[in-house]
């Protein structure tokens, strides 16, 4: 099973937070790069947009499917990962560091106690997998 | 468990991909059993995925010429001819239990069905293996990606998918003929006709006696009934589904989605 860093916090739709004031960044999991296989584009939002919690931010295409990205948290976009364009292996091969997505600037820091920690998500994975 | 069958018509492919897309967003907004939707092209058209780069991968004024529409998916994959075929699309939430919240498990379990359909005309189709690293190929046909289906190595069905708001749609086409010489003349893949030739194949070049669409939308039909225990009831789009087909149809046909991917300005909520 995988290791998933205790300084993160973590969404059912298997995005990560980590978080800075009241800066969120998100990205992929670990399990979620390995479900999507190769990851081959990334549509980003635009820097300003406003973004809704549980909404798409934007998609992440694989060998075969295109998915959502959804947002763990409301708020504005103030930054997007550039490197990715250049070397997008990197969602797959870092996903919690250097592949991370967006940086959100949160209006509402009560949605992160929503949020799962590392050890409750590696048992949600465990229950998605049983049932 | 009994899902809705869209019995197979031919639309263009602006009409295809609105109504494909309503029926999806229909079925996650109330939580409908799952549709699948067999369907062909009239006049042929070349699809692209969500992702693709319109005017570097496709021959578009090759098309344009020849009267062939271009129309962009929702869905992923790579760029399909569509001219002989049989296309499916199958819409279903998450709360469905059949299929797992998972992209490769849902490709497997869809390719399971069409496949046992395939076997009751006597085409032995199996499921490709996974590879870690896709070619870098426009052509959906030019080589099968993990649990599509290949006879003897040639690739019968290209599928492609989405998953969004709790539920995915998937597209597939499944080849009654394939034409290498279009998809060369069409798609910019950098392959010539001969060597597309022994990539794909349709079901009527396996078969001693002609299939019909018909005949063949039956037999997957029947695949997907026997292999997971469910029923088809036959219907029609909603009024509903009609209705958002119809807003849809004007973003499909823009060249400002087809060529440049711009979702803004085609409000369907």
């Amino acid at each position: 099973m995988k290791v998933f860093p205790e300084d993160l916090l973590y969404s059912r739709e298997h995005v990560w937070v980590r978080v800075d004031g009241d800066m969120a960044t998100l990205g992929i999991t670990d399990y979620a790069q390995e479900s999507l296989g190769e990851i081959l584009s990334v549509e980003f939002p635009e820097i300003d947009t406003y973004v809704e919690r549980d909404e798409a931010f934007g998609s992440i295409e694989s060998t075969k499917a295109v998915v959502d990205l959804i947002a763990s948290v409301s708020g504005t976009i103030v930054g997007v990962n550039e490197d990715i364009n250049d070397d997008i292996g990197i969602v797959n091969s870092d996903p919690h560091d250097t592949g991370w997505l967006v940086v959100i600037e949160m209006d509402d820091m009560e949605q992160l106690d929503d949020l799962l920690d590392a050890a409750g998500y590696h048992d949600y994975i465990l229950q998605q997998e049983a049932d | 468990m009994t899902w809705r069958l869209i019995p197979y018509q031919s639309h263009n492919a602006f009409q295809n991909m609105a109504i494909d897309e309503a029926i999806f967003r229909e079925t996650l907004k109330n939580r409908k059993p799952p549709t699948l939707r067999f369907f062909g092209w009239h006049p042929a058209a070349v699809s692209v995925g969500y992702f693709q780069d319109v005017p570097k991968e496709i021959h578009v004024s090759r098309c344009r010429s020849a009267g062939v529409d271009i129309v962009r998916r929702i869905t992923g994959g790579k760029a399909v001819y569509h001219l002989d075929e049989v296309t499916y699309s199958l819409s279903a939430g998450c709360w469905e239990r059949r299929f797992p919240n998972d992209i490769v498990r849902t490709y497997e379990i869809i390719s399971s069905c069409l496949a046992r359909g395939l076997a009751g005309l006597g085409v032995r189709a199996s499921l490709a293996e996974t590879r870690r690293k896709a070619e870098r190929t426009p052509n959906c046909f030019s080589e099968p990606a993990g649990k599509e289906l290949v006879v003897d190595g040639r690739k019968i069905c290209g599928s492609a998918q989405i998953r969004s708001h709790g539920g995915f749609l998937q597209h597939g086409s499944l080849l009654m003929k394939f034409d290498p010489a279009g998809t060369a003349s069409l798609i910019r893949s950098g392959e010539p006709a001969d060597e597309l030739r022994s990539r794909a194949v349709g079901v009527n070049e396996l078969v001693e006696t002609s299939v019909s669409t018909e005949e063949l939308c039956e037999a997957l039909q029947r695949g997907f009934c026997e292999e997971l225990g469910i029923d088809f009831a036959p219907g029609e789009l909603t009024r509903e589904e009609r209705a958002l087909g119809a807003r849809l149809i004007k973003k499909y046909e823009s060249d400002a989605w087809t060529l440049a991917r711009k979702k803004d300005g085609f409000p369907v909520d």
